[in-house]
């Protein structure tokens, strides 16, 4: 499959690259594969998507590449490590936020996760976010803290309280996506170990749920209020996932968080640190929320989607007790 | 050399500032995606006549390249849109309401 195969050389493009202009091809080429794939089922909501994905992505590169260019004016070079020019690092922790969809730019994820499919919202969510990441891990010592903490602050924020009133599963996701998100950004500048090891643990954590979401065809909460008839083992392990995303401590989840509390009380930033603890509750909502829907309740609802499945079961109810 | 820098930055961000405002049609947003690309790519040519150094020249033509892939596919978006919105006004895009 194509699309797949150029989406890895994008990926692996950027991730090697120590020229600006490698990785913004990289990115584009990243870019260029997947709006087919939000675009492939023609309906008017995808192409929607597609659209509003594809104009936040092609001015977030564009960004990149001016950000680049002022920096190769002002030092004569165009390795990425060496960022010197105080204007480019703005213009390129713009431009990555606006790709990874951090506060404040974050108006077009929802949206576009709510209008691909499950899977592509999947590719979407963890494998589209690694370049970016990847580029700022190599960019960190160079950024401004006080920028990247006040944007992670607010994603945090947001994603928990945007999340609250949501009932369709993709939005849900994408807000605890935006959330997530935010917890890597904290940390970035102090320890960026730390945030791979979030981006990993968040990325196994959320391909097991879009899997599960996509065996049971499971689009909206009053969907996933039925799922207990069609599949009682995976819904159990859903929710011991939901809870592992919210970050519950016996659970996987919580080793990033404590981590990067410990980090950040490391470096006298204990405010900050309380203040994100406080704000992911307003997350540990709605997936508590999810878990009630799916497992602690099994109420008689009246919308009864009895959908047939198909078989991706099996490989993942392993998963979620990593 | 300032004058010509800019002249560059001035290009992109009024370029930028029109693909930030656009009200009506999507068409002057791609418009204005393109128009930053170009404003990126004379100033990226401008770059091995300033230094005299020739193994920089490739790097226009590779942006250009890649940039051209990507109008493409904005207009092939702009397209299958009006094929299912009906036309490519921007309050026609509103079936993802939060």
């Amino acid at each position: 499959f194509i699309l797949m195969l150029s989406l890895t050389l994008g990926t692996m493009i950027t991730i090697t690259s120590n020229h600006w202009v490698t990785a913004w091809a990289g990115l584009e080429i990243n870019t260029l594969a997947v709006i087919p794939l939000i675009s492939k089922s023609h309906h008017p909501r995808a192409i929607e998507a597609a659209t509003k994905y594809f104009l936040t992505q092609a001015t977030a590169s564009a960004l990149m590449l001016f950000s680049s260019m002022t920096n190769a004016w002002s030092s004569g070079q165009w390795d990425i490590t060496q960022l010197t020019n105080p204007p480019s690092c703005l213009l390129l922790t713009a431009a990555i936020a606006i790709k990874l969809g951090l506060t404040p730019f974050h108006f077009w994820f929802p949206e576009v996760l709510q209008g691909s499919s499950l899977t592509t919202a999947l590719l979407l969510s963890t494998a589209m976010k690694f370049p970016p990441t990847t580029i700022l891990l190599l960019t960190s010592h160079s950024l401004n803290p006080t920028l990247l903490s006040t944007m992670a602050i607010m994603s945090i924020a947001l994603g928990g309280w945007m999340g609250l009133n949501q009932t369709q599963t993709r939005k849900i996701l994408a807000f605890s996506s935006i959330s997530h998100l935010g917890w890597m950004t904290i940390i970035i500048t102090y320890n960026p170990k730390l945030t791979l090891l979030t981006f990993y643990l968040y990325s196994l954590m959320t391909t097991s749920i879009f899997l599960s979401m996509n065996s049971t065809n499971t689009l909206k909460l009053s969907t996933l209020m039925t799922s207990w008839t069609k599949a009682p083992m995976l819904n159990t392990t859903l929710m011991l996932t939901l809870l592992s995303l919210a970050g519950l401590p016996p659970l996987t989840g919580f080793l990033p968080k404590w981590l990067i509390i410990q980090e950040l009380t490391k470096q006298e930033m204990t405010t900050t640190a309380t203040t994100i603890s406080m704000l992911s509750l307003l997350g540990l909502f709605f997936y508590l929320r999810l878990t009630y829907c799916s497992t602690i309740t099994l109420p008689p609802n009246s919308s009864n989607k009895m959908k047939q499945w198909s078989i991706k079961k099996p490989v993942n109810t392993l998963t979620p007790t990593l | 050399m300032s004058l010509i820098h800019l002249s560059f930055y001035s290009a992109f961000t009024l370029s930028s500032l029109g693909l930030a405002f656009h009200r009506t049609h999507l068409i002057s947003a791609l418009l204005c995606l393109e128009s930053i690309i170009l404003s990126i790519y004379i100033g990226l040519s401008l770059w091995p006549v300033q230094n005299q150094a020739t193994s920089f020249t490739l790097l226009p033509v590779l942006i250009l390249a890649f940039s051209a892939c990507e109008a493409g596919t904005g207009l092939a978006i702009l397209v299958a849109s009006t094929r299912t919105h009906g036309s490519d006004h921007l309050h026609n895009l509103n079936l993802l309401q939060c």
